[in-house]
């Protein structure tokens, strides 16, 4: 369910039709920040997942600081 | 993570980016010289350390990702090969970790409307286009199929 939308309008109808939540959104420059940062050295024999801090501070950076986008965070709306 | 797990690990990815598919546990028998039962308890702990999730019945691999082993409707396409993403992000992240250059071939959830995309490592324009998750971050793992 991580998935592209036409425009923010797509995405809203989506979201209500199938009555899903609406969450924060990204953009494709966004999106392709989040690429490189998880997955850029994911071939490399040392490559790991970055650790919860690192996520966060990675999502922050390119502009995604909702609590949806933490991964400690108790978020239930 | 022992050594032979590494080892493991980084011969699914290494078959993946090579082929565009999942190894068969016979191939991967080849590869790394291991038994098969040695193998799927090898796969059951990276999914355990959330580095790769095996297929259902533990002879392929699911997702290493940002690579699918089952196809879906996110295609990338980096120099002759094909590849298939999990989802959105991870058909960026297919061309992110194959060097930058590449295509997604991909569609609007909502519309069905083709997204095709030509990718370089200085990254897409800005668009209308948006990428969505339904699942919290916090909860992603807790079904990473669904997510």
């Amino acid at each position: 369910m991580m998935l592209f939308f036409r425009s923010e309008e797509s995405l809203n109808d989506w979201c209500e039709k199938r009555a899903y939540p609406r969450r924060p959104s990204a953009t494709l420059p966004q999106l392709w920040k989040m690429g490189l940062a998880w997955y850029a050295d994911r071939l490399s024999p040392t490559a790991r997942r970055p650790n919860p801090d690192e996520i966060r501070g990675i999502f922050s950076d390119i502009g995604l600081s909702d609590p949806f986008w933490d991964p400690r965070a108790d978020y239930l709306a | 993570m022992p050594d032979s797990d590494l080892e493991i690990r980084q011969a699914v990815y290494r078959y993946l980016a090579e082929n565009g598919r999942s190894p068969a546990l016979e191939e991967m028998c080849d590869i790394v010289g291991q038994p098969p039962q040695e193998i799927q308890d090898a796969y059951q702990r990276l999914r355990a350390r959330r580095l790769l999730v095996p297929s259902a019945d533990g002879r392929s691999i699911r997702m290493a990702p940002p690579f699918s082993g089952v196809e879906t409707q996110h295609r990338v396409y980096v120099g002759e090969r094909q590849y298939y993403g999990n989802c959105a992000w991870d058909a960026f992240g297919v061309i992110a970790a194959l060097g930058g250059h590449g295509r997604v071939e991909s569609r609007c959830e909502a519309t069905g409307e083709p997204l095709i995309l030509s990718l370089t490592p200085s990254g897409p324009n800005d668009s209308s286009w948006r990428f969505h998750v339904v699942v919290p971050a916090a909860q992603w793992w807790n079904d990473i199929v669904f997510t």
